[in-house]
């Protein structure tokens, strides 16, 4: 029998296993984190004895090739921050400990909260970078879904799964067609996104502020500056209600998250859409030439990257705080971007680099808890880790000078 | 009519002029930088970090030239990250720009705490650059424009300046010719022996420069204090400002004060009362105001050919 | 023009190698340029001539060897050194700011004026002098962007002369310019050459050589393999010289009949550019299954928006585009791809490829949503690759695998991918615009030999081109287009270059 009729079954079991894996692992049943191994050995394995053995080796040493520049930046990062905190008299050895131990072990779960809204905003920005389009109002986006989430999230009344279910479609529609303007504009004038975007983003916050204080939210009221709280039918299941020894807080947001990103990979790499959207991003003429219109797919990109960063603002109202906050520095939108920036816009990078960060964001604040080093110095961590990595020439004509150094000295003994 | 006099009067043009300031001063910064070809949308953080540091030395010192001066060094000195990201990493140039806006929020924000404590708002400062202003004798006397154009505060008074120097320096100058083909056509200029790096490093610290001035007037001359996010996305109207300026500074200044105009006009309907509307919808006008400009719905110009486009010399050295 | 070897060399490299990262692009290479003499440079595209002359130019500089310079051994560290020893050089592609003027241009970088100013009076005075001396009008405030193509390599050269150069390198000067620009261009080089100024020229064209210069030196692979007079050498040597081995100078087509009904119609189109002028001016004419007609003409006369109009890329103004006689104005790009319309685009880095994509992705889009390519909504990868394969292999497209970047392949393998991919759509109609630009003679022989299989196999061939060459190789008729009209139908073996160039230039025709 070959082997390659066991294809789906390999398949299956790995995702069944990785999925296993994974909720166990963040209700903190460290468990999960053995099955999710198992999965991609398995996935591995299948590969070698199938003959795609070279094939899996080439994609093993790109993985590990991708992941060095990132690891790199981080070493870099590292450095730098724990030479300023000494500079500005803080202990840097005592510092990291409390954000590595805050970030990735007791507070883990933070880091997974942190993490569900910034892999959607992460997923809008590098979609739409796909098509050359730099979607920065990410932001406004995000605050349009939120509001629309809370407005249905108190009045709609419906079992609690389809409820969901719509207040995400609706959202993301609603948050999709916010960035129709943006598009129209960029289409018909070729007026440039990063403006309008950006424009709309600073327009949607201060809608904000209108909505809140209708919702209930006025400076008079019993709760100013917040709306009211919505529905419990509506709210995101917790791990907790399944595997008690989850965190109380932890939300099935982050499984639509990862569920979104392979969601968006797959629309990039094996649908029509995606190969659409790439030619444009990559050579808008070259694509017109063979009956692409650049139009449709830019619209595409904008709203379906609209719809995405929506998505994050219901997945915090619905998930984590069950109400709307009236928070103009939430930096969603920012966030995002360096999140698809860290990821080269790979969706699936995009969920690493959302732990990453919200890892950092969780560590930090324990960190300024417990040794009183500012939390700050995260921000200025997540720059140069940022800057480093998006200056990937520098490793390039490193590398470059490296080899040449080699040959000439090779050559000259 | 009454309530349509108390609006539109002298003092709508006074504020006007004013508050287009920072604006005309991070456009006209964007000029120079787009004509040699280099994006530059980081002026928002340029802004943040000018302000700030302008604050930050007006306390510290008690006296706010000092501020200025500080202001704008560090304006100039935090836009060489984003010179030396685009220009020598060959960075993609918006890319290289948002995470300058980044770097510039964080080192902000760590440095707010670190001096002040905590987030937010810093102390106010002694002595406001508002206190030094200066009206021009005889012409501040004009009707209608004598109060606006020269009865100013110094920065506002620098920007008039600044718009002026840039015009010469583009039409008229050796500079301004390089610069100009710099973003033209690098490869005709380095073929000249001109270096295009060099230019185009000098035209991204200008912007940086005039971001600082924009971000000072923003802390210590219409305000006394700094507060993270108070630039409110000026740095990117100043964008607008630009194309719809048609790529050259006094093009800029005009766009600006459209922009100005219509935060003027915002304030103004805000503390009037006319209708029973949030103020939130008047806070919006600048915003919707640019993405009408952006639109071509106010003009329509080319940029430079090779504004945004990498240039690279395939040299020599192994 | 004496020939004696007692003139003085003016300028010599001595063994002269560079290495690239990748590639020696010049290895070794020696050569005199006396005072007073026309000097070509031969070869074809890689073979090292470009990079030589940014060397002299202080562009690159040479990993081993030496420049001298009137006997003394120069460095050029920068273009500036070398402008300021007496060296100009005119590109293949104009070093001019288009936004500029005339005057501007020409004063870049040596600028009159004091304290940073420009003094742009005696900036014109200074441009003026130097047209008239050397008889090269000129209108110094004429923007760069206005100016014909001659006319602006006439600026050019007021460059080189405004900063005193003694020494004259021009890089393929005459593959913009019509015949009789060609005939003008050569006046002034001999004029000049007469005037104290040698003169170098760059070039991959037979006739040219033998037209102008008095020397040429050939190169092949980087390194000089023959140094000739030109009077006592004939075309077909230097060819051999210049790719090593016996060449085919011309791919000979048969003589076939050709079926009468046109598959293609055009019926007094017009088209406007995007200055809203009519670029296109009322052309009719017709392509009949199995032949190939040439539109010859001057770069701007209308052959972009003519192309453009026929794939649907821009909207006729007036006038009918008749395809197997149905209207098809209305169809979008799409719609007519499917109608079995290909087109092999002027620029393959613009048009042709999206270089970033990979071979097989580059090899199927624009059918990559049409069945066996799709399934549903999503792309049949397998299906794909195996296509992907087959046409590598039949087109002889060398590439490691099908899975590499378009933009990794050379120009010739490049310009193979698109024709693999717009011949195996079995069209009926082909539009074919600039086949061979940049490529060297090797691959121009395959790809007008794949060009004629297609004539062979019945398709209707409309073949744009600015090439004479390649359209009198492979036409069976020659339309000459001039302001966006057909000012004339030619048969090849009837006439000539030169009546060809006449009609380009808008001469021949019965106006008064």
């Amino acid at each position: 029998m070959s082997i390659t009729r066991l294809k789906p079954i390999v398949l299956i079991l790995a995702l069944v296993l990785g999925l296993a894996g994974l909720v166990l692992y963040l209700s903190s049943y460290f468990i999960g984190l053995l099955l999710m191994l198992a999965a991609v050995i398995i996935v591995f394995a299948y590969r070698a004895a199938s003959g795609e053995k070279e094939a899996a080796a080439e994609d093993a040493r790109r993985l590990l090739r991708n992941l060095s520049v990132p690891a790199a930046g981080v070493a870099v990062a590292v450095l730098v921050g724990g030479i300023l905190m000494l500079a500005t008299g803080y202990d840097p050895v005592a510092a990291y400990r409390a954000l590595f131990y805050g970030g990735f072990v007791k507070n883990w779960h933070i880091s997974i909260l942190n993490a569900s809204p910034l892999i959607f905003t992460g997923l809008a920005v590098a979609f739409a970078f796909k098509a050359s389009l730099f979607n920065i109002g990410a932001e406004g986006q995000y605050y349009v879904g939120a509001m629309v989430a809370t407005y249905l999230g108190i009045f709609l009344k419906l079992p609690p799964l389809f409820s969901i279910i719509l207040i995400f479609l609706v959202s993301g529609l609603l948050s999709a067609l916010y960035n129709f303007i943006p598009a129209l504009l960029k289409v018909r004038t070729g007026a440039h996104e990063v403006i309008t975007t950006m424009m709309f983003a600073h327009i949607a916050r201060y809608v904000s502020s209108i909505f809140i204080r209708g919702m209930g939210g006025d400076s008079a009221g019993p709760h100013p500056y917040v709306s009211d709280p919505i529905l419990e039918s509506n709210w995101l299941p917790r791990f907790q209600s399944i595997l008690p020894r989850a965190n109380y807080r932890l939300h099935a947001g982050i499984l639509i998250a990862i569920a979104m990103a392979i969601f968006v990979h797959y629309i990039l790499t094996r649908t029509k859409f995606g190969f659409e959207i790439r030619a444009v991003g990559q050579n808008p003429q070259a694509a017109r030439m063979q009956g692409i219109s650049v139009g449709k797919n830019i619209f595409r990109a904008l709203l379906f990257a609209g719809f995405l960063a929506g998505l994050a603002g219901t997945n915090q109202v619905l998930g984590l705080e069950h109400k709307l906050f009236e928070n103009l520095q939430a930096g969603y939108g920012w966030n995002g971007i360096s999140v698809a920036l860290l990821a080269s816009n790979h969706p699936i990078g995009v969920i690493f680099a959302s732990l990453l960060w919200g890892a950092l964001d969780a560590g930090g604040q324990y960190m300024a808890r417990t040794t009183q080093t500012p939390n700050a110095i995260v921000e200025i961590i997540k720059g140069i880790i940022l800057f480093l990595v998006v200056a990937r020439y520098l490793y390039v004509a490193l590398r470059n000078r490296i080899k040449r150094r080699r040959r000439t000295a090779g050559e000259a003994a | 009519m009454d309530a349509f006099f108390s609006i539109f009067n002298e003092n709508l043009l006074i504020a006007t002029i004013r508050l287009a300031t920072p604006i005309t001063l991070a456009a006209i910064g964007a000029t120079i930088c787009e004509r040699a070809g280099i994006v530059n949308i980081a002026m928002e953080g340029l802004m943040i970090i000018g302000a700030f540091f302008a604050a930050t030395v007006s306390l510290l010192t008690g006296n706010p030239w000092l501020g200025l001066l500080a202001g704008v060094v560090a304006g100039g000195l935090f836009s060489l990250i984003h010179a030396v990201g685009c220009i020598s990493f060959h960075l993609d140039h918006v890319v290289s720009g948002a995470v300058v806006n980044i770097l510039a929020f964080g080192v902000a924000r760590y440095l707010m705490v670190l001096f002040y404590g905590h987030p937010g708002t810093t102390d106010p400062i002694p002595r406001s650059l508002a206190e030094f202003q200066l009206a021009i004798p005889g012409l501040s006397r004009i009707p209608v424009i004598g109060r606006a154009l020269f009865q100013q505060t110094p920065i506002v008074y620098i920007s008039f300046v600044l718009v002026i120097c840039f015009a010469i320096l583009m039409k008229k100058t050796r500079l301004g010719l390089h610069i100009r083909a710099a973003g033209e056509h690098p490869l005709a200029l380095e073929t000249i022996g001109v270096s295009v790096f060099k230019m185009r490093y000098l035209a991204v610290v200008i912007s940086g420069i005039t971001s600082g001035f924009a971000g000072a007037f923003l802390s210590i001359e219409n305000n006394v204090s700094f507060t993270e996010g108070m630039t409110g996305g000026r740095g990117f109207i100043a964008l607008a400002a630009n194309i719809s300026g048609g790529w050259t500074p006094i093009g800029s200044f005009l766009a600006a004060l459209f922009f100005g105009f219509a935060d003027a006009l915002q304030v103004r309907f805000q503390i009037i009362k006319l209708l029973p509307i949030p103020p939130e919808l008047f806070i919006i006008f600048p915003y919707a105001a640019t993405i009408v400009a952006v639109a071509g719905l106010v003009r329509r110009s080319r940029p430079p050919k090779e504004v945004g486009v990498d240039f690279i010399i395939e040299r020599e050295e192994e | 023009m004496n020939k004696g070897q007692n003139r003085a060399v003016l300028l010599e490299t001595r063994n002269i190698s560079k290495q690239f990262p990748k590639v020696l692009a010049n290895k070794d290479i020696s050569i005199k340029l006396y005072e007073n003499e026309i000097l070509s440079l031969l070869g074809e595209n890689g073979a090292g001539k470009s990079t030589l002359m940014n060397i002299l130019y202080g562009l690159y500089k040479p990993t081993a060897g030496t420049i001298l310079l009137d006997g003394q051994e120069v460095q050029f560290p920068s273009p500036k050194d070398a402008i300021r020893l007496g060296l100009g050089m005119v590109h293949q592609h104009f070093m001019l700011v288009e936004t500029l003027t005339v005057a501007e241009n020409i004063i870049l970088g040596t600028e009159p004026g004091r304290l940073g100013f420009i003094d742009l009076k005696q900036a014109r005075q200074e441009v003026v002098e130097l047209s008239e001396r050397y008889h090269l009008a000129i209108d110094p405030d004429a923007k760069i962007e206005s100016l014909s193509v001659g006319l602006q390599q006439r600026v050019e050269i007021l460059k080189a002369l405004y900063r005193k150069a003694r020494i004259l390198i021009l890089d393929e000067p005459t593959s913009v310019l019509t015949p009789q620009e060609v005939d003008q261009l050569f006046e002034v080089i001999r004029k000049l050459r007469d005037t104290d100024v040698s003169i170098i020229i760059i070039t991959h064209k037979l006739e040219e050589v033998k037209a102008i210069s008095d020397r040429v030196y050939i190169l092949r692979r980087g390194e000089m393999v023959g140094e000739r007079e030109t009077e006592a050498v004939t075309q077909q040597e230097l060819a051999n010289l210049m790719v090593g081995r016996d060449v085919v100078l011309t791919v000979r087509k048969q003589a076939k009949t050709i079926s009468a009904e046109c598959i293609l119609k055009l019926e007094e189109m017009v088209i406007q550019n995007d200055q809203g002028l009519d670029a296109v001016a009322g052309i009719s004419l017709g392509v009949c299954p199995g032949e190939v007609v040439g539109i010859a003409g001057v770069d701007g006369n209308g052959q972009t928006e003519l192309a453009e109009g026929i794939m649907g890329l821009r909207e006729l103004s007036r006038g009918r585009i008749v395809f197997k006689n149905r209207d098809i104005h209305s169809l979008t790009t799409k719609e007519r791809i499917l109608e079995k319309i290909s087109n092999v685009p002027a620029d393959r880095h613009r048009f042709g490829l999206v270089l970033p994509m990979k071979v097989s992705e580059n090899l199927v889009i624009g059918t990559h949503d049409i069945p066996p390519f799709i399934k549903g909504i999503n792309l049949n990868l397998p299906v794909i690759a195996e296509h992907s394969r087959n046409l590598v292999a039949s087109f002889d497209i060398r590439t490691p695998s099908i899975e590499v970047q378009a933009g990794h392949l050379s120009g010739g393998n490049q310009q193979k991918l698109i024709l693999a991919r717009e011949f195996s759509r079995d069209p009926d109609f082909l539009l074919v615009s600039q086949p061979t630009r940049g490529l060297d003679v090797g691959a121009i022989e395959y790809i007008h030999s794949q060009i004629l299989k297609m004539r062979d196999r019945n398709v209707a061939i409309l073949l744009i081109s600015l090439e004479l060459e390649e359209i009198f190789a492979l036409s069976d008729r020659i339309l000459v287009i001039y302001e966006g009209k057909i000012v004339k139908e030619l048969i090849p073996e009837k006439t000539n270059e030169k009546e060809v160039g006449l009609y380009m230039t808008g001469g021949g025709t019965k106006e008064p």
